[in-house]
């Protein structure tokens, strides 16, 4: 594909880019958002699909590509197998959660803003706890030790009712934007649209699409701090030595490189993103429960990532949308009678064979990381070849494939 | 390697002095060229491991002094690469001391024993993926600023700086290498030999007072090896002292002085490649190490 | 409840545990990556048996309250386990190109395979093989240990399972060529054996007995889809207690988080607040300890820890 070191070149490839000059792979990724998009948009002007729950799917697309974005920076920067996604997850809806809804058995009625940061301070401490004894490890036990502390976690949020409701959940959570000037008040103050694209079937839009309409800002506003945010780390000395730790642990090591500590800030700064989704969940659902912690969460952000591309923000952002095409396929499937599948199983398997036939067929990923990582402004302005000049390393599709 | 040997050296590969000089002025590692060569940059003194009741390695000592080429040899199994592993801090001593610089490093992890100023290379040098070669050459100088996150959003222009000397740096050495046309490659692209130069040019990078190499030349050609032992030989003219476990006998005798013997995890002999080739005791060893 | 009956009921879920554990070191080593699929083959191994026990559960007399029909189940539960075992190893693990890491990503889909397809034919409800359930053995309560002849016969088929294992390693060709090929495969290749077939039998063998684990845990508890991923973290737990690679490791690991496991009543008599629900948290936790202060296990020796 052409390369221009422009900042945005890794945001809007997909979608800036003539559409010829891209591989047939990227081709294959925007068609399939393409279609994506355009399916949910026939559903909405048919009315199948209502306007909230149609921006609700945004959301929930937003919330995947952030905790895509949250284990890209662990496994996909620097090799860590976070088997813990959930939990992380978790923590964050509940740690926004318990301050703020309605039962909560100890608080509720306080800022969803200080919600936000007791959820990342919760996730970050919870990093750590989890990254001291397994870090210093092979990666595999990482991956062990992570899907212990999943259920740990999970059993506690179930078992310590007095602190948690329980199974019961958090209910009665507000919006995140509760009790802020003006956008409290958006969804109420926007008057109710009739538009009719299809006659006979009119999109009606009222106060609960606006709210979604509010969360869907939320999202992006979300995502995109944390994109811009890895973009700056990632292409730096940083983001050179989790991918040297990647490829070869012992070799950073010798390199003078403390790997423990690189990969602890790995750690916390995925788990960070992560919980960052999980706020972001806890005021879009406006309830929590336990099987939020399910481990399958944690499988359908493996699946976005390592489908997308492990390391490749891009990669993170088209399997947040792969995801939600399981959840909602599946849900579609389901509502057909004569296929008298159990949607948990079916979504089950559609994860098993994703997993499996990705890291059988296509190991790297539908869009590796295309990217060296060295601070953009020192490349233009270092005496050196520039990119242009040889060929680079990952200008053909799948490149990077051993 | 500094800052003031900016890109615009013509061709240093032929002017090897020049940046031996430079880097004297800047108070760099390479200071050590000038130091009378008793000064002992590396020692390892009654060294033991032992994996499951198998003696790896049995009190072994022996020093390396500034300025010289090391060579470290010995049968199948002798313990070379152990003794590298305990020296790097790799491996956990069961007793003994490594001391690098005048410090004590015995119990250091091999990041802190790097930052002491001994780095060491691999025998097969995993690849890495999606790095190209200069990337992966940039992974080697020592406390960039822009290896802390904080300094990644607070201090962008000072990163912005060392990041342009670092890759003007790394792309010089390469020319010197040789190997420049390289720089933007993949480096899972690379030759096995160019791998290997890969690697040395990388470590220079690092600015190692002293530099452990584990067998630079096994499964390069023998172009790319004569090229590797004119590299090493310019490097230890600038200053770099080496220590290298080879067993291509060529080359290591040609390029060494002193050599260590190992046999059975201590050092046999110690001498000059000469005295150690008319010592009956490692025709002996490699004899009785080889069946 | 008495100390006694926990420790005997610590005993029948360590005959389990320890089953389990084996298969996975076993495959750990040999096959060298973290099976994430192994708590599955377990679910594998119990619904068969489940199955086959269905046609021949009235078969014959009965052998420590159990009829025999159900012995003939569990050959069937151990069979199906191995089988599915190699397919997948065969289809799959043997045909991809990706280090042990990928490999483990891989058994999780494999995981979440097996448990899908279980889901579809059974349900997710809990079923058990409908084996009239026995009154306590008479003489043991006494000392207030209430354990049924079910029980007993878990221990038993265990031990004779654990006891077989250790002469096939320890006496037989094969079992030497395995510890071989388990302590250094590339010098095992070297050295003649054909390590394709070791692997094998290693993944027939360690499958083999996680169906018999399997099959256990449903006459314990009950049967349903998530009881083997449910269980496969304190197997894990059992494993790296133990050292991963070591079998023998993996046996007295096994023994030990299933007595602590049973044993977590105890907490709340000596009035700890922590109840039974957290009997699995706390062997992750245990595991974490172990990690921290001995990463190869009690019973590893040690090394790198890199």
């Amino acid at each position: 594909m052409s390369e221009s070191p422009g900042p945005d070149a890794d945001a809007d490839a997909a979608s800036a880019g003539r559409f010829g000059d891209l591989t047939p792979t990227e081709q294959g990724v925007l068609v399939f958002v393409a279609g994506l998009l355009a399916l949910l948009a026939l559903g909405l002007v048919t009315g199948g699909l209502g306007p909230t729950y149609f921006m609700y799917l945004i959301g929930l697309v937003g919330m995947y590509v952030l905790l895509s974005f949250g284990l890209n920076a662990q496994w996909g920067y620097t090799g860590l197998i976070n088997f813990s996604v959930a939990a992380f997850f978790g923590l964050g809806a509940y740690g926004t959660a318990i301050l703020t809804a309605d039962n909560s058995p100890i608080a509720g009625g306080i800022s969803p803003v200080l919600g936000l940061f007791v959820g990342l301070l919760l996730a970050a401490v919870l990093a750590v706890i989890i990254g001291i004894p397994t870090l210093r490890l092979r990666a595999d036990y990482l991956a062990i030790a992570s899907l212990g502390l999943a259920e740990v976690v999970r059993l506690i949020v179930l078992n310590e009712r007095e602190y948690t409701n329980g199974s019961a959940g958090l209910r009665g959570i507000p919006g995140f934007f509760e009790g802020w000037p003006v956008l409290s008040t958006f969804p109420q103050a926007m008057p109710g649209l009739r538009i009719e694209i299809v006659p006979g079937s009119p999109i009606v839009l009222q106060q609960p699409f606006y709210q979604a309409l509010l969360n869907v800002g939320l999202v992006f506003v979300f995502v995109a701090i944390t994109f811009l945010l890895l973009r700056r780390v990632h292409r730096s000395p940083w983001g050179r030595v989790l991918r040297t730790i990647r490829g070869d642990e012992d070799l950073a090591e010798a390199l003078g490189k403390n790997t423990y500590a690189f990969k602890m800030q790995s750690f916390v700064l995925g788990s960070v993103i992560m919980a960052l989704a999980g706020v972001f969940y806890a005021h879009l659902n406006l309830f929590v429960s336990p099987g939020d912690f399910e481990p399958i969460n944690t499988f359908y952000v493996w699946i976005a990532v390592i489908l997308g591309g492990s390391g490749s923000n891009r990669g993170a952002m088209f399997g947040g949308f792969v995801v939600i095409a399981i959840r909602e396929g599946t849900r579609f499937l389901n509502g057909i009678e004569f296929i008298a599948f159990d949607i948990g199983p079916l979504r089950l398997l559609a994860v098993g064979v994703l997993i499996i036939l990705v890291m059988r067929f296509r190991p790297e990923g539908v869009l590796p990381p295309q990217r060296e990582l060295i601070w953009p402004s020192a490349l233009d302005d270092a005496d050196v070849p520039g990119p242009g000049e040889t060929q680079r390393p990952h200008a053909t599709d799948g490149g990077e494939q051993s | 390697m500094s800052d003031t040997e900016s890109a615009g050296d013509p061709d240093p590969a032929a002017d090897g002095a020049a940046p031996d000089a430079d880097a004297e002025s800047t108070g760099s590692v390479y200071e050590g060229a000038n130091l009378d060569k008793e000064d002992v940059v590396l020692e390892v003194d009654g060294l033991v491991k032992t994996f499951g009741g198998l003696v790896a390695t049995d009190d072994a000592s022996f020093q390396v002094e500034r300025g010289t080429v090391t060579g470290l040899i010995g049968p199948n199994g002798a313990g070379k690469s152990t003794l590298f592993n305990l020296i790097s801090g790799f491996y956990e001593e069961d007793a003994g001391t490594v001391t690098v610089n005048g410090a004590d490093v015995t119990d250091a992890t091999p990041h802190r024993i790097a930052e002491h100023g001994l780095i060491r290379t691999f025998q097969t040098p995993r690849k890495l993926e999606g790095m190209t070669v200069r990337e992966a050459m940039l992974v080697g100088p020592q406390s960039q600023t822009g290896e802390s996150f904080l300094s990644l959003l607070t201090a962008g222009d000072t990163v912005r700086e060392e990041e342009r000397a670092n890759l003007e740096d790394a792309q010089r050495i390469l020319e010197e290498f040789e190997i420049g046309h390289l720089a933007t490659q993949a480096a899972t692209d690379l030759s096995g030999g160019q791998m290997k130069l890969v690697e040395l040019a990388r470590a220079m990078l690092a600015e190692p007072e002293v530099l452990l190499l584990d067998e630079p030349v096994a499964g390069v050609n023998p172009t790319l090896a004569n090229k590797l032992r004119d590299q090493i030989a310019r490097l230890n003219e600038q200053g770099v002292t080496f220590l290298i476990i080879e067993h291509d006998m060529e080359f290591i005798m040609n390029l060494a002085d002193p050599i260590v013997v190992l046999d059975r995890g201590s050092v046999l002999v110690e001498g000059t490649p000469d005295a150690v080739r008319a010592d009956d005791r490692v025709i002996d060893a490699y004899l009785g190490g080889g069946e | 409840m008495s100390v006694l009956e926990y420790l005997a009921n610590g005993l029948v879920f360590s005959s389990i545990i320890v089953l389990a554990s084996i298969g996975l070191s076993l495959v750990y080593s040999i096959a060298d990556f973290a099976n994430f699929a192994h708590g599955d083959t377990m679910t594998v191994g119990a619904y068969s048996a489940l199955v086959t026990f269905g046609f021949v559960g009235g078969l014959g007399a009965r052998f420590l309250g159990l009829p025999l029909g159900f012995f003939v189940a569990l050959a069937v539960g151990v069979a199906v386990a191995a089988l599915v075992a190699v397919i997948t190893q065969r289809f799959l693990y043997d045909a991809m190109d990706v280090d042990s890491i990928g490999m483990l990503i891989t058994s999780i889909g494999v995981a979440f395979v097996y448990r899908a397809l279980i889901q579809f034919q059974f349900g997710s409800d809990f079923v058990e093989f409908g084996i009239q359930v026995l009154r306590p053995i008479e003489f043991l309560i006494p000392f207030g240990v209430r354990m049924t002849l079910h029980d007993v016969a878990i221990i038993v088929s265990a031990a004779i399972l654990v006891a077989g294992l250790h002469t096939l390693l320890q006496y037989t060709d094969l079992g030497r060529k395995m510890r071989a090929t388990a302590d250094n495969p590339s010098l095992a290749r070297v050295s003649g054996i054909r390590v394709d077939r070791i692997t094998l039998w290693t993944w027939v063998i360690g499958a083999g007995l996680a169906g018999a684990g399997g099959v256990f845990l449903g006459l314990y508890n009950q049967i349903s889809p998530r009881m083997g991923f449910n269980i496969l973290l304190v197997v894990f737990a059992a494993v790296i207690l133990g050292g991963i690679g070591s079998v023998y490791g993996a046996m007295l690991g096994g023994f030990l988080i299933g007595m602590i496991n049973q044993l977590t009543p105890i907490l709340t008599d000596v009035g700890i607040p922590i109840g039974i629900e957290y009997a699995n948290a706390i062997a992750f936790v245990i595991m974490v300890a172990v990690l921290l202060v001995r990463p190869n296990g009690i019973a590893g020796g040690q090394g790198a820890g890199t």
